[in-house]
């Protein structure tokens, strides 16, 4: 308290920096917090090695109607079944369906409502009243969307303010273990950025970039699962590409692309990009692996196809 | 939120400046023992400055419960809220069934068409069908019509609000408690009245409207419907920036997706349509680009099925992909009558 002005403000600073961290360490972290969570689809999970991991931003690109936001709205709603905690979605284009939520939830639940219906025998049991089956299942399922938390987002400075907000929230630790925020969907962080890329002046350009290293922040540092919805623009020759260039491109760790023909119920999902692929190393020859360690990445152009059933109806 | 802006007192607040707290993520996560000691104050008062941060940073709302963010709902809360919700008819139930009930307040609903398929009727139509009074199964709201082509014909709305106002009575009129109340409503001259009517020559114009809407709707409190017939008129003309144009149209999309979100009201765009390659071979599709395409909630398209008027519900992310036959007969939009073909003129 009595030490002068300048030497109070070195200390500050150099306590600002970030200790260090030792690769055992490291590792450990990563096998006790950072773990994959189930997406609910099959064909999805084999893909990624389990499914979307902590720590992780994963791109998902695809033209319009292609399924991504299907996809947002059940893997929120299966994470939020299976209890591996709280759910954010960002929602830029008034796109998240509680109707269809419900729906899947009902879906979803089927195979796990005996043990509900255990449970709630059980309780029954004690306190001598029983409630009507649409009764326990309109509770169960009000429990189950409770955990997942829409917050409307129409421009890039609100997602800021949003994603400040949340890291606070998280600061506090208020609240319960099981109610721990564990994934943060946005859909689609292009609504956002679309409208101050491409101008002269470098500020959009810097705006988006910091987004993404905000969200890849937050994704480390509070073990968060984030899944981000990117849309596709034309590219050369007809061909069509990833929406926000290339500087956007590095900074996703996982970046999967949807496709649908016209009028069919099926889509395909395909990697483009894995930056680490740990769980898949026994699929890929030890050759592979050396390179993917230099080079920090690899791509995966469609080697995996993998048909996924799509969700509607 | 600054530290200066907590509703604490000054020297207290001069202590946290000093002790390096300036905003409010710090402050919160430390123990009132700590800060105490730090500021040199009782652990009582620490505690008090804690408790006030928590709630101006709205971590613990009105009721002492946890939110995770101000702003948020969670989805319950929503499903809720959204069973309470009312859908604006277009007249056809056909049409309806396939839109679940109707167009959906809350959402951007983007329909698209060749010329004559009947969008501006369709337009129209949900500009009178909102006003609907509540005892008859309405909403009894206004619209705002936002022109950018010409083509709203005030005689045609008198006609079709005519022809609603007859309908609406004969299916109600077995039961008409309350309905006496609302006999001067059901005249055509005050459904033309409660459609607010903007007339656009340009793409700085439609800019300005749509900027403006958010306090055009405050003023005039009840307005459930905002139809724009067609955003992209004007900015297929004289736009030679495509990459300025993708921006501006996007940022135009984020506007009204914010405004239908914000009032609960339905925002209904019309867009033309486009020849696109792809293959080799020549498709129609909609107007203004791949990415106009994810701007809207919903997507609705309207074309020809021989003779008959179909509309196909190509995206929207509550409703499954389906399509259902109409018609545009004298009285408006109405369900398909198979003896009603289209008058080819060769």
């Amino acid at each position: 308290m009595n030490s002068s002005g300048p030497t109070r403000a070195l200390s500050t600073f150099q306590s600002q920096g970030p200790p260090w961290m030792n690769g055992v360490e490291l590792l450990d972290d990563a096998l006790r917090n950072k773990r994959f969570l189930p997406t609910g689809c099959e064909g999805l999970d084999t893909l990624l090695g389990g499914g979307l991991r902590q720590g992780h931003l994963t791109e998902l690109v695809g033209p319009s109607a292609s399924g991504k936001t299907q996809i947002c709205l059940y893997v929120a709603s299966y994470v939020a079944v299976k209890h591996f905690g709280s759910i954010v979605f960002f929602d830029t284009s008034n796109s998240f369906s509680p109707n269809r939520v419900a729906s899947m939830i009902n879906q979803i639940c089927e195979p796990v409502h005996k043990e509900v219906f255990f449970e709630t025998f059980l309780t029954v049991l004690f306190i001598f009243k029983i409630p009507t089956h649409a009764q326990r299942q309109e509770r169960w399922i009000m429990k189950i969307m409770n955990s997942i938390h829409c917050q409307s987002v129409f421009d890039i400075f609100s997602l800021h303010d949003a994603l400040h907000e949340l890291e606070s929230t998280l600061m506090k630790k208020t609240i319960s273990e099981d109610k721990k925020i564990c994934m943060l969907i946005v859909d689609s962080v292009s609504s956002l950025i679309t409208p101050i890329l491409g101008s002269k002046d470098s500020q959009g350009h810097s705006l988006m970039v910091s987004s993404g290293y905000l969200l890849k922040k937050l994704a480390h540092e509070w073990n968060l699962a984030i899944l981000v919805i990117n849309h596709m623009v034309s590219g050369e020759r007809g061909t069509t590409k990833p929406a926000m260039g290339e500087s956007w491109k590095c900074i996703p760790h996982v970046r999967l692309q949807l496709s649908r023909s016209p009028g069919s119920r099926i889509c395909s999902i395909s990697l483009l990009r894995h930056t680490s692929m740990v769980s898949r190393s026994e699929f890929i020859p030890f050759f592979d692996c050396f390179i993917t360690l230099i080079l920090g990445y690899f791509r995966y152009l469609i080697a995996l196809q993998n048909t996924i059933q799509r969700f509607l109806f | 939120m600054e530290v200066s802006a907590l509703p604490i007192s000054p020297t207290n607040k001069e202590k946290l400046i000093s002790a390096g707290y300036t905003n409010l993520a710090s402050l919160v996560i430390v123990s009132p023992i700590r800060l105490s000691r730090e500021l040199q104050i009782s652990v009582q008062e620490a505690s008090n400055i804690i408790k006030v941060t928590l709630q101006c940073s709205g971590a613990v709302g009105l009721d002492g419960r946890h939110v995770v963010l101000r702003g948020a709902q969670t989805a319950w809360e929503m499903f809720s809220d959204e069973q309470n919700l009312k859908h604006i008819s277009t007249g056809s139930e056909d049409f309806d069934g396939i839109l679940g009930g109707g167009i959906h307040c809350g959402e951007v609903t983007e329909v698209g068409g060749v010329p004559g398929i009947g969008k501006t009727q369709l337009g129209i139509q949900l500009g009178v069908n909102v006003q609907i009074p509540i005892v008859y199964g309405g909403l009894g709201s206004k619209a705002i019509y936002i022109d950018t082509e010409g083509s709203f014909m005030p005689e045609r709305a008198y006609q079709i609000a005519e022809a609603c106002i007859m309908d609406t009575l004969e299916s109600f009129r077995f039961h008409r408690k309350g309905a006496e109340d609302c006999h001067e409503r059901m005249q055509p001259n005050y459904f033309l009245a409660n459609i607010l009517y903007f007339r656009i020559c340009s793409y700085t114009e439609q800019i300005a409207v749509i900027n403006n809407l958010n306090k055009i709707v405050v003023e005039q409190k009840d307005v459930k419907i905002v139809i724009i017939d067609s955003i992209s008129f004007h900015f297929r003309q004289d736009f030679e920036d495509m990459a300025l144009r993708t921006r501006v149209l996007k940022e135009l999309s984020q506007t009204l997706m914010k405004l239908a979100k914000k009032f609960t009201l339905a925002v209904v765009v019309m867009n033309q349509v486009t020849t696109k390659r792809t293959d080799g071979s020549f498709q129609l599709t909609l107007a203004l680009g791949d990415t106009w395409s994810h701007s809207c909630t919903n997507r609705v398209i309207l074309h020809w099925d021989g003779n008959d008027r179909r509309a196909y519900v190509e995206k929207s992310p509550s409703l499954p992909q389906a399509s259902a036959s109409f018609s545009v007969t004298g009285k408006g939009i109405r369900n398909a009558i198979s003896h009603s073909k289209r008058v080819r003129m060769m």
